[in-house]
């Protein structure tokens, strides 16, 4: 006898249909199944390229990925350094570069140690400013010029002179899809001192340096934040008679690719960074 | 137009339902999808955050084993009679963490390494520090607050003390840690800074700001410390970038060794214990007393005609003191053209103001000597080239020129420089000759480990 469907008389599917229907859900199960796995691994998003580098739209999980593995890479030697140095930034002096921003170094520029500061005098250390000055020669042609307020080097050092790592953040703008569009670029070079010289630590996925980077644009309009990407220098004193150029903590706020909303309930609501750094020049 | 057959409707029901499904199943997988992104985004968030808590966390304990050991061995003229173990512990007890976070210290703590100095004892040898050295232990990683003032002449290792803690957290055995915290001891001479302007009243009160000095006072090399207001009303140089202002004013932290070094030390070293000390050192066969009847032969002391004079060449013994305890004598000391042993030049006048002990200069000095002079009228003649260490109390006024090959320090407020025209020149010699008997700072730092 010829099978009747179900479907036509109302009463459910015939074997046939219901493995059919299994089969295609299985078939989409596993399609979004590997959508969402895949999502954390590389997360499909618009990207631009800028200076032969890609950058991906945020909020970016990948992108905030790798500035955890950063921050957390670059909150160690901060913990481990003897001082730290802050190039560009407002405020870099009080009195001589009272507003900024001030030059920082170029990315393609990577210092493993502070020439002049090799037995020179520990209490330079305690500004950014003096640590520009004594190592004038080294820096020459190697700063930044037209600079955007977002821009800065930061160097954590151990001794008086080795460079443990180097971390850049800098900002950029093009016109991307017909759009303005507002790029970072944050990276964070280790030295390992281990061996008694100088070593670049590659990073772990491509073997090449910076050791850790992320990549990302904001469209032009979403990029406001509570505290702006940059570095802010504050003083304590200044004071060349008695060799107090004493800087106090400086303020250093990096873009984040994943932002998080702010809280005053005063105000607009501004994005906040979750990568802001209030560090001592001197440990 | 033609009808559409409704039992053909009838046929797609099935097609209809397994649509819908399969949309409701679509809809629940993104709703999902947005969810575990948001979630990983939270839980990558919540790790970094742990992260950092811990960083904070850590950073404190090292600091709370630091104070402890400045309460305990500090060169100040008060330190506490508990053990270690009892100052970390009463730390630890103030300290807030995190809800569900517990912190708790293993015990038993060892215990501390002597700090001693001459006169109260030995000092240990000290030698030239290196930033990255096996032997002697490198100081490199310890921070610059200590290194800046370690580097700047010999110093003695007194050692690693490590002190351990438990952390634990409620309902997260993953976020278990220990934390070890490693504190590093190092015995500084007083000496090794070139000058030192210090000025801690009895009061306690901060002061306001560094005396003035002509530009370009100091020659490079010359190393110098002071430590004085933020508050930019008291000193000019201060900014009020991130002055809060306090009654009494809070320094920040990053002023802690600077106040150990030219505030709570000269304390201490113009202190009666320490100031007793050396006059016991002298003991009576090598002391000078204007007031006494007599006095014993001293060798490079003579007395003639009211003035006492002191041939630097000739001295023997290691501590030296001359007292005038009714103020007004007269002391001349003569230089050594030839080199020779460190000694101790105890000028001590308890007076007050009844009068200043007249103390003049002359002649070049190649024999180190560390000059401690309480209330005297200072002077040099003839603009001599001197080696050594000199330490004036506030109550000392000083004239004349001279070219000083060592460390000079004054504790007042006021410049002693209006008719003082002192050109300082860094000596690493003359360093090297004064630590063993110059007082030592204890300087801490201390690190910790996740």
């Amino acid at each position: 006898m010829k099978p009747v469907s179900t479907t036509r008389n109302q009463a459910g599917f015939t074997i046939p249909e219901a493995l059919a229907y299994v089969f295609v859900f299985t078939i989409m199960m596993g399609a979004l199944t590997a959508l969402l796995s895949s999502l954390f691994t590389s997360q499909a998003h618009p990207q631009v390229s800028y200076n032969g580098r890609i950058y991906e739209m945020a909020p970016s999980f990948t992108n905030l990925r790798q500035a955890i593995d950063l921050h957390a890479a670059l909150a160690t030697a901060i913990d481990q350094a003897d001082s730290v140095v802050i190039l560009g930034g407002s405020r870099s002096h009080p009195s001589l570069d009272p507003t900024g921003p001030s030059s920082a170094l170029v990315t393609s520029f990577t210092p493993t140690a502070l020439t002049a500061m090799v037995g020179a005098d520990g209490f330079t250390a305690f500004s950014s400013w003096d640590q520009r000055q004594l190592n004038a020669t080294q820096f020459s042609g190697n700063l930044t010029t037209g600079q955007g307020s977002a821009d800065f080097t930061f160097l954590t050092v151990q001794g008086l002179s080795r460079i443990t790592s180097i971390a850049q953040q800098r900002r950029f703008t093009m016109m991307a899809n017909g759009q303005n569009v507002v790029l970072y670029e944050i990276t964070h070079q280790a030295v390992d001192w281990s061996s008694g010289s100088a070593v670049l630590t590659v990073n772990a996925t491509t073997g090449t340096t910076p050791t850790y980077f992320y990549r990302f644009y904001y469209l032009a309009n979403e990029d406001t934040w509570s505290q702006a990407p940059g570095a802010s220098h504050y003083w304590y004193r200044s004071d060349s008679t008695w060799n107090r150029n004493q800087e106090g903590p400086a303020k250093v706020v990096f873009a984040d690719p994943y932002i998080i909303a702010g809280d005053d309930p005063t105000a607009q609501i501004n994005s906040v960074s979750r990568f802001i750094y209030f560090v001592s020049h001197a440990q | 137009m033609k009808a559409r057959d409704p039992s053909r409707m009838r046929d797609q029901r099935g097609m209809a339902s397994f649509a819908v499904l399969l949309l409701a199943m679509v809809s629940v997988m993104l709703l999902s999808l947005m969810f575990y992104q948001n979630y990983a985004v939270y839980v990558t968030s919540e790790a970094f955050d742990s992260f950092r808590s811990q960083l904070v966390e850590k950073n404190g304990l090292a600091q709370i084993v630091k104070e402890s050991v400045l309460a305990i061995h500090e060169t100040a003229v008060t330190n506490s009679s508990n053990s270690l173990q009892t100052e970390i512990t009463n730390r630890l007890g103030s300290m807030t963490f995190s809800s569900g976070v517990a912190v708790a210290l293993n015990t038993p703590v060892a215990s501390l390494p002597g700090h001693t100095f001459f006169p109260a004892g030995t000092a240990p040898v000290a030698s030239n520090a290196a930033c990255f050295s096996i032997s002697p232990r490198g100081v490199g990683g310890m921070g610059n607050l200590l290194t800046s003032l370690v580097m700047l002449g010999p110093v003695a290792d007194l050692g690693r003390l490590t002190v351990t803690f438990n952390r634990t957290v409620s309902g997260s055995a993953a976020e278990t840690r220990t934390y070890t915290v490693n504190a590093d001891l190092w015995s500084v001479p007083i000496t090794n800074v070139n000058m030192v302007a210090y000025g801690l009243p009895a009061s306690g009160q901060t002061p306001s700001a560094a005396p003035s000095l002509a530009s370009g006072f100091f020659s490079a090399g010359v190393s110098r410390l002071v430590c004085t207001s933020n508050n930019p009303s008291n000193d000019p140089t201060a900014y009020p970038d991130l002055y809060v202002p306090n009654t009494p004013e809070q320094l920040p932290y990053q002023f802690r060794n600077v106040v150990s070094f030219s505030w709570n030390a000269y304390e201490y070293v113009w202190s009666s214990n320490y100031q007793n000390a050396l006059l016991s050192a002298a003991g009576s066969s090598n002391t000078f007393d204007f007031s006494a009847s007599s006095n014993p032969a001293i060798p490079g002391v003579t007395y003639s005609g009211g003035t006492l004079t002191i041939t630097l060449a000739s001295a023997t013994s290691p501590t030296l003191a001359v007292v005038d305890s009714l103020g007004g004598g007269n002391v001349v000391v003569n230089g050594s053209g030839t080199s020779g042993a460190a000694f101790v030049l105890l000028l001590r006048n308890t007076a007050g103001g009844a009068g200043k002990t007249n103390v003049s200069f002359s002649g070049n000095n190649s024999r180190p000597v560390l000059l401690f002079a309480e209330n005297c009228a200072v002077s040099f003649s003839g603009s001599p080239q001197f080696q050594g260490g000199l330490l004036i109390d506030p109550n000392c006024t000083i004239t004349g020129t001279v070219t000083w090959f060592g460390h000079f320090s004054f504790y007042s407020l006021a410049s002693p420089f209006p008719n003082f025209h002192l050109t300082l020149v860094d000596n690493a010699a003359v360093k090297t000759a004064l630590a063993p008997l110059a007082p030592r700072i204890l300087l801490v730092s201390s690190t910790a480990i996740r």
